[in-house]
């Protein structure tokens, strides 16, 4: 019997899972992590790499693509060598067959939900069966028992009372058993039990809406990289890891389209218990965000660029952004560098500044700004 | 804590809900009734997994995990084949829950396994009817002449007490029961009046979301429905034979029946109905109007409307979920429990 204390969630992304061998490595690091350090996680997987694209496209009539996830996910758990888990895991796709065999002329989001669901679904299952594998005792949960969402099919959202309802049902048989439970992310189900799906990077938002609705402090996103960065290291190599974050710096970020953060996903946190959310890799887990930031942490945090119509903008991104002062010395480096303002946009109350600028001077600015918020040279 | 050892035959959709139900909740159930239930055998149609003392939470939350037919899988304690008798000879199970799938030819296999659980002494609860449906007097005078008891909730609107209600209602003359007693067929008919698909369409959809058999002969020809007919007459004393009930396919009907029906303020319902005074039974394919109460129960819901010399009753709840089903057969299994096993 595990303490409830011991509970957190772990996040494995889809770019961890290609194939075997790496189903098996996350699951030793679940184990190393979280297993051996006494800690019982509630894992969310995510289909494996491509298989979500590929589930899209048989939802669309492809059978070609449906051969596609059918070749990936039976040649997974063939590395596995365990005649049971092949026969389940073949079981499944001759389910995601039948329905896939129902797909008329007519888009239908319903079935869509359905069809893209079996990635997740088939992932669970490998999951279980890695954790099995490295010694570490693990069952499965079923999200479209548990994730109850609205009927918003492709992009839903979770009914957190419900749902909070179902996970508290099974948090004490969880402890009692100290198996280490594994769950779908990105899908759900309606109270009359249909499939929905989560929308972008719903894995995020399932994982988050567990440890909320479950009052579990840390939450784990893994994956590949070390965490956030101070800005696109494809733009700028010098970017940095930032290690703490606001929730609200966060959504920020993600409103402006920073990658691996999913605004829905804070919706909880900030609703009902503020768990901590780890992102990084098994490696180390870089950004920290919670819900309240010590005042000597306020300040930049990343700067991005997003082409919204015409004129780019830049967003500095960061809680206190949006005082004078800073303001000033932002205005200030645009000065001394000679670019231009098309226009600013800045309210005391948001942990932002956007700047929009010349098409021509947009990378030049990140790059300027990067520096001498980031990189400690002198504006 | 009192052991009550339980054996499952059959390990479907029910079985495999039932055995994941227990596993949550018998500690529950052990902290309220001071019962520990001990499910210690489960076949399915090839081997057999036993354990004396009774599987664990974690051991039945993998089973229910197992792909299809493969309790013999189930290491250390799964068997190939499975013998009935070697499996009470080691477990002695007070009750025997019966989760086969149902066969109206025969009544095999729950017709002699039910059978062979009453002979040694182990009460009865299942949620297939076919046994019943054919052998219902021989089954409930076997298990009377022993003092057992046979409890099948899960049969009739599977996923409600609606049978036991019914039999309660031992001072009413029951004239009439009519409803919709079929999920399956109930939501191939809500399907094609909502998204106006014709009848493959909306069957090929109830089988991709699981909600229809691969095989869903039982449902669309109306033996389903005919055969909880069949159970509610013995349940009301007034029984018929499931040959005797007239049926309807509903493949019979057409996109454009529904059309003309919605056209006309109507809606087609697959409705059974069991008229004890004209001693008359039916599976028919019929047209209501809108507003009529069991035209508004759609998708897997089921309802019934009884009416007796004293009353009319309305009930609707959800068919034959298997979530709800298992919790029904569980019911029967604690009802059976708190009244026969501790109290003896």
């Amino acid at each position: 019997m595990k303490e409830r204390r011991s509970l957190c969630v772990v996040k494995v992304g889809g770019s961890l899972l290609r194939d075997g061998r790496s189903y098996i490595e996350s699951a030793e690091n679940i184990k190393k992590t979280f297993v051996d350090a006494d800690r019982l996680p509630i894992v969310v997987v995510s289909a494996a790499k491509g298989v979500t694209d590929l589930l899209i496209e048989v939802a669309k009539g492809s059978k070609k693509h449906l051969e596609a996830v059918t070749e990936k996910y039976l040649s997974i758990a063939s590395e596995f060598s365990s005649p049971k888990l092949s026969r389940r895991v073949h079981e499944e796709l001759e389910h995601l067959k039948r329905v896939a065999n129902t797909i008329s002329g007519s888009f239908d989001a319903a079935l869509q939900d359905l069809i893209v669901s079996f990635g997740e679904r088939i992932s669970k299952i490998l999951m279980v069966e890695a954790l099995e594998h490295v010694n570490v005792r693990a069952v499965e949960l079923n999200a479209r028992e548990l994730i109850i969402t609205n009927n918003i099919h492709g992009d839903a959202s979770i009914d957190y009372v419900a749902t909070a309802n179902n996970l508290e049902k099974i948090v004490k048989p969880i402890l009692e058993t100290s198996a280490t439970p594994v769950i779908e992310g990105f899908i759900g189900a309606t109270e009359d039990g249909a499939v929905t799906t989560l929308g972008r990077g719903g894995s995020d938002y399932t994982a988050t809406a567990i440890a909320s609705l479950l009052g579990i402090d840390d939450v784990y996103l893994v994956t590949e990289v070390d965490g956030i960065m101070t800005a696109d290291p494809a733009l700028i190599p010098s970017a940095k890891i930032i290690k703490v974050l606001s929730y609200r710096e966060a959504m920020e970020a993600a409103l402006h389209g920073a990658k691996r953060i999913n605004p829905k996903a804070f919706e909880p946190l900030e609703k009902f218990y503020g768990s901590t959310v780890f992102i990084g890799s098994w490696r180390t887990f870089g950004t920290k965000i919670q819900r309240e930031l010590p005042a000597d942490l306020a300040g930049p945090k990343l700067v991005m660029h997003k082409t919204s119509g015409d004129i780019p903008y830049i967003a500095i991104i960061g809680e206190g952004v949006g005082n004078t002062k800073f303001l000033k010395m932002i205005i200030d480096i645009f000065y001394e560098k000679a670019f231009s303002i098309l226009g600013i946009q800045s309210y005391y109350y948001r942990p932002s500044i956007l700047v929009y600028v010349q098409k021509t001077e947009e990378l030049k600015i990140l790059r300027e700004l990067h520096k001498s918020l980031f990189e400690g040279a002198k504006p | 804590m009192r052991n009550v050892n339980v054996v499952v035959m059959g390990f479907g959709n029910v079985g495999r809900a039932f055995v994941k139900v227990v596993s949550l909740k018998r500690k529950m159930i052990a902290e309220k009734y001071g019962i520990n239930i001990n499910i210690v055998a489960v076949g399915d149609s090839k081997g057999v997994a036993i354990k004396k003392e009774g599987f664990d939470e974690y051991e039945l939350l993998k089973m229910s995990e197992l792909p299809r037919s493969s309790l013999h899988m189930f290491a250390p304690y799964g068997r190939q084949e499975v013998d009935i008798k070697e499996v009470y000879r080691e477990t002695e199970p007070h009750i025997h829950v019966e989760l086969t799938p149902a066969n109206y030819l025969t009544g095999e296999p729950g017709y002699s396994n039910i059978l062979f659980a009453l002979r040694n002494n182990a009460h009865v609860v299942t949620a297939n009817k076919a046994p019943l449906v054919l052998h219902y007097s021989e089954i409930m005078n076997e298990a009377r002449s022993r003092g057992l008891s046979v409890r099948f909730r899960a049969t009739v609107m599977g996923g409600t007490p609606f049978l036991e209600m019914l039999s309660s209602m031992k001072s009413h003359d029951i004239e009439r029961v009519e409803g919709i007693l079929n999920a399956t067929t109930n939501y191939i008919l809500t399907e094609m009046h909502e998204n106006l698909v014709d009848f493959e369409q909306a069957l090929k959809k109830a089988q991709a979301i699981g909600v229809a058999e691969a095989d869903p002969t039982l449902d669309i020809e109306g033996f389903d429905a005919a055969a909880k007919l069949c159970i509610i007459s013995h349940v009301i004393g007034k029984p018929i034979n499931m040959n005797s009930v007239y049926r309807e396919s509903l493949s019979k009907v057409t996109l454009k029946d529904v059309l003309d029906a919605v056209r006309q303020g109507q809606v087609i319902k697959y409705v059974a109905l069991l008229d004890t005074q004209n001693k008359v039974a039916s599976v028919k394919i019929v047209r209501l109007p809108k507003d009529n109460i069991l035209a508004q129960v759609g998708g897997v819901l089921n309802a019934v409307r009884v009416k007796t010399d004293a009353t009319e009753l309305f009930f609707v709840g959800k068919g034959g979920g298997r979530i709800e089903t298992a919790h029904s057969v569980f019911d029967d299994v604690l009802s059976i429990v708190l009244e026969k096993v501790i109290g003896k």
